[in-house]
């Protein structure tokens, strides 16, 4: 099998009338509530103890889903363990051929899928769009990454003997999944798991368990067992049974820091009956900065750093949460942020005109607003009031000035549309704050001299840096992501190396000598 | 028609080219300055060219302008030996001072070649020279990109200024009958550019009624403004990201009961769009069912956000929106000055253009119509077409020359895509300044027409 080189899948053209209409088409015809079934195998259990809504209209039921008792969570992987062998047999071009299937099965449902996430997450449409394309993207890039990785790694040969490294899937593999990439992070996740062989079980984020199923789906429709992959809809306990579980080998995560430190606390521990131990695969979150130097185009800058900081109510992990401005241009950016803020609409995902969604749920909601009330307390709001929609998980797009170096606001991940700026007298002190910090995920840099570029990339402790453009909307073979520090395990989805992490090396030597002579 | 258009060409485009008023006057060889030639020569060079034009005006001192020049040289292979001696004054206070004021004088005078004054009033001695040459002017307002309500509001208050100085500058000066009249009637004489991106901070590509109803009433004011005035205005189209909203917006806006009898108004199409030919239908068709006094003008140009677009388009996996090949966009460029031509006077024609081949081809198209002179207007871009414009005067053809105005800060992006425009590889201009002989500036567009 030869594969044509990877290319992104391109996002709807939406600056085209044509393709708004066909998005709103699929909207209205989309079916809700999706029912979301404990799917083991070929065993499906309904349920309706979980519910997904529309954060926009919370009396909407996207999703009625079953929720996956810890039970459930080791027949799943017990089931998955059971299909391991059979699927690490399968030769890598059958494993990569069912990703590319389930690709094709995704992008015959582009639209469909893209409401779906609209829905249920209140994803703006084209983030909703490049949402459903990253994960077309996952399932085309890792499919191509086993077929690469199956050829092992060159080793030194001499004579008499023969060397050779393969890597080898390592067993179930539990990920677990967050709602804000409802479909990109799950599948990412997922597919890099079966690309190399593991059997999955996917415990989708309790407030996306229709776009999980989605999943799951695509997964069984391109050919991957249904014995392989499992859908476990659920809440915190099914995580946590699963990361107990010794027969789980990698646990895939995205999502919360605390999450992600017990699981990483979890898995250090070899569990009864374990015969390896638990890898654990971490992105977890950050409190991303951006750079402004005094010879920053603000034209440019401003509209980006809105974007990154605003764009989907700021809950993505990449999200900008500070921006640190050089003294000089300070006053002349945080006018003109603020008045590019004061016209964000705030209003449902569903609407093209929107710039900033409801967030995910009424605790998000209220999270919000206590650290916007504690950033109007402890600094300044530059942001006038404006109106709400009346229902749905909104929050006001903020500014905060002014606040103290040890303020709350400057530290923790706040995941919403709240976006804080410190002056600072140089870069220099830019890079001494993030440094300080324990995180590092994503920062921003604005800056025309290259010298300052080269300075602050060699300062920088963050996973993905980007200089002179907004800091979200990684993009899978071109800007492989994921944070270092405190922020993860060092892991890039979407980059090459990404598949390592879901394979063990074993090395094979044989003497080739016999009698003296080489056979 | 085709050979008698194409013999009306070539006597219109060598009449043209022997009018020009010197060889060494040409625009490009006008930079009087080396580094234009050898950037266009030298990608690494242009781009660093390019940077330090661009951050000139976010440079804080003389020494932080040496800074940024040093640093962009620095990133530039084989440097000729001037710009070895200039890296080497960088490593010097003095000598940064130097260089840092010889790169910003540098700028500033490239720019004054392209922007004609810092407000409309210090343009007005550049704009009443060019009138007593037999050049219209439309001014064209640059400013900072527009983020903010209060940004927007303070453009539109710039350009209501701008009329007002326009139209009692252009009151006082002595008749000119060929930039006045054509056969439909009176031409307005104070002309302004509009940008309706300036006019809101809510352009949104997947959204585009928003920015449209933001952009609304300022763009109705100052039509308002225009028609008590007695001036023109003129919509500019930008990227393709924001088409839909300029496009349908004014015409939206001029087919309010309020603005049948006037102002004179205008939209631009842009021909290396491949889809030109159906906004062009959808122009007509407005033209057709709208009834106004003052024709719509429509200004053809080739369109200037050509790097943005392709790059734009290959960063989403799009295709491309425009003609990637000079020559395509050529055949569409005269196919659609024909039906311009042809569907007067629905509408009034601008040609914009300093090709001279195109420009000719109008000229041509339209005397073989049987239209006068006159009823074609022509336009060029002051800095880069004013030999063509000086030599079209000449022939007593009808001129405007589009004028940027604005202080230097506002004025880099423009600057910067001009320059950009013209070291191009396919340049008109580039391939004249480099004595591409007439017969092969003049010969027909060896492309393919855009499927209409």
């Amino acid at each position: 099998m030869t594969l044509a080189p990877f290319a992104n899948e391109p996002v709807l053209e939406l600056r085209r009338a044509g393709e708004r209409a066909r998005l709103a088409d699929a909207l209205q015809a989309l079916e809700l509530p999706v029912r979301v079934p404990v799917w083991i195998g070929d065993e499906r259990r309904d349920g309706d103890e979980l519910h997904s809504t529309d954060p926009a209209a919370p009396e909407r039921v996207v999703a009625l889903a079953a929720r996956a008792t810890p039970a459930e969570a080791a027949g799943a992987v017990a089931a998955a363990r059971g299909a391991f062998p059979a699927w690490a047999a399968t030769p890598v071009q059958e494993r990569a051929a069912a990703l590319l299937r389930a690709a094709a099965w995704m992008r015959e449902r582009r639209a469909e899928l893209a409401a779906l996430a609209v829905r249920e997450c209140a994803k703006p449409w084209a983030e909703a769009d490049a949402d459903v394309c990253e994960a077309i993207d996952f399932l085309e890039f890792y499919a191509r990454g086993a077929v690469d990785l199956a050829a092992g790694s060159p080793l030194l040969q001499v004579a008499g003997e023969r060397n050779e490294l393969r890597y080898v899937p390592r067993g179930v593999c539990a990920v677990i999944a967050p709602w804000n990439f409802p479909l990109a992070i799950p599948m990412g996740m997922t597919a890099a798991a079966l690309a190399t062989g593991n059997t999955a079980v996917l415990k989708p984020a309790e407030q996306a368990p229709g776009c999980g199923l989605r999943v799951v789906e695509a997964l069984r429709a391109g050919g991957v067992p249904a014995q392989a992959v499992a859908l476990l809809p659920g809440e915190g306990d099914a995580g946590a049974a699963l990361a107990r579980d010794p027969d789980v080998a990698t646990i895939a995560f995205t999502g919360s820091g605390p999450v992600g430190l017990e699981l990483l606390r979890t898995a250090a521990e070899v569990a009864p009956g374990a015969r390896q131990l638990t890898r654990v695969v971490a992105e977890m979150g950050g409190k991303n900065c951006v750079i402004v130097d005094a010879d920053a185009d603000l034209d440019e800058a401003i509209p980006a750093i809105v974007d990154s900081a605003f764009g989907y109510a700021g809950q993505k992990c990449s999200a900008a949460a500070r921006v640190l401005v050089h003294e000089a241009i300070a006053d002349a950016l945080v006018e003109r942020l603020a008045g590019a803020v004061a016209g964000l609409q705030v209003g449902p995902a569903d609407d093209f005109a929107t710039d900033v969604p409801p967030v995910v749920e009424r605790a998000a909601q209220e999270r919000v607003r206590r650290y916007a009330q504690l950033a109007a307390r402890e600094g300044s709001l530059v942001t006038g009031p404006q109106s709400l929609p009346d229902d749905g998980w909104y929050c006001l797009p903020v500014v905060a000035t002014g606040l103290p170096a040890d303020s709350a606001v400057l530290r923790d991940e706040i995941f919403g549309p709240l976006l804080a700026v410190e002056s600072v007298r140089d870069v220099d002190e830019a890079c001494d704050r993030i440094d300080a910090l324990p995180v590092a995920l994503t920062g921003g840099l604005f800056a025309r001299n290259p010298r300052t570029v080269q300075h602050v990339v060699d300062r920088s402790p963050v996973g993905n840096l980007y200089v002179n453009r907004s800091t979200t909307g990684a993009m899978v073979g071109r800007q492989p992501f994921g944070g270092n520090r405190l922020s993860g395990t060092g892991t890039k989805a979407g980059g090459h190396d990404y598949l390592l992490h879901f394979v063990e090396p074993r090395v094979v030597t044989e003497n080739t000598m016999r009698h003296g002579l080489v056979v | 028609m085709p050979e008698a258009l194409e013999l009306e060409i070539q006597r219109v485009g060598r009449a043209l080219a022997e009018a020009f008023p010197s060889r060494r006057g040409h625009p490009l060889k006008a930079l009087d300055d080396r580094a234009m030639d050898l950037a266009a020569e030298d990608a690494e060079l242009r781009a660093a060219l390019f940077r330090f034009v661009d951050v000139v005006p976010a440079c804080r001192s003389l020494d932080d302008l040496a800074a940024h020049l040093t640093g962009y040289l620095e990133q530039v292979h084989g440097r000729p030996p001037s710009l070895r001696a200039a890296m080497r004054m960088g490593d010097t206070k003095a000598g940064r001072a130097a260089l840092g004021a010889a790169g910003a004088a540098g700028v500033r005078h490239m720019a004054h070649r392209f922007i004609v004054g810092a407000d409309p009033a210090a343009a007005l001695p550049t704009l009443r020279g060019l009138w007593r040459h037999g050049i219209a002017a439309s001014v064209d307002l640059l400013g900072e990109a527009t983020v903010t309500a209060g940004e927007a509001e303070r453009y539109a208050a710039r350009c209501a200024e701008a009329l007002d100085t326009l139209a009692a500058a252009y009151e006082r000066m002595r008749d000119q009958p060929a930039l006045e009249r054509d056969t439909l009637g009176p031409i307005a004489r104070a002309n302004l550019s509009v940008k309706v991106s300036a006019l809101t901070p809510l352009l949104r590509p997947e959204a585009p009624e928003r920015g449209q109803r933001d952009a609304a009433p300022r763009l109705r004011e100052l039509l308002r403004r225009a028609q008590r005035l007695g001036a023109h205005l003129h919509i500019d189209m930008e990227s393709l990201d924001s088409r839909e909203a300029v496009l349908d917006l004014v015409l939206d806006l001029l087919a309010e009961p309020e603005f049948e009898e006037g102002p004179s108004a205008g939209v631009v199409l842009q021909a290396y769009l491949r889809d030109s030919p159906q906004t062009l239908d959808t122009i007509l068709d407005w033209a057709r069912d709208t009834r106004r006094a003052q024709p719509l003008v429509v200004r053809l140009v080739k369109g200037a956000y050509w790097d943005h677009e392709v790059v734009e388009a290959r960063q989403h996996g799009w295709s491309v929106p425009v003609f990637e090949r000079k020559a395509d966009c050529d055949v569409n460029f005269e196919a659609l000055t024909a039906r311009l031509l042809e569907a007067r006077p629905l509408v009034r024609v601008a040609i914009a253009s300093h090709n001279l081949r195109s420009v000719a081809h109008a000229i041509a198209f339209n005397r073989l119509l049987g239209g006068a002179d006159s009823d074609l207007e022509l336009q060029v871009l002051r800095g880069l077409g004013d030999d063509l414009g000086h030599a079209l005067a000449a022939g007593g053809l009808r001129v405007r020359a589009y004028c940027p105005v604005g202080d230097l800060v506002a004025g880099m992006a423009y600057l910067v895509r001009r320059l950009l425009e013209n070291t191009a590889n396919e340049s008109f201009l580039a391939d004249q300044a480099h004595g591409v002989p007439l017969e092969e500036l003049l010969a027909p567009p060896a492309g393919e027409a855009a499927p209409s």
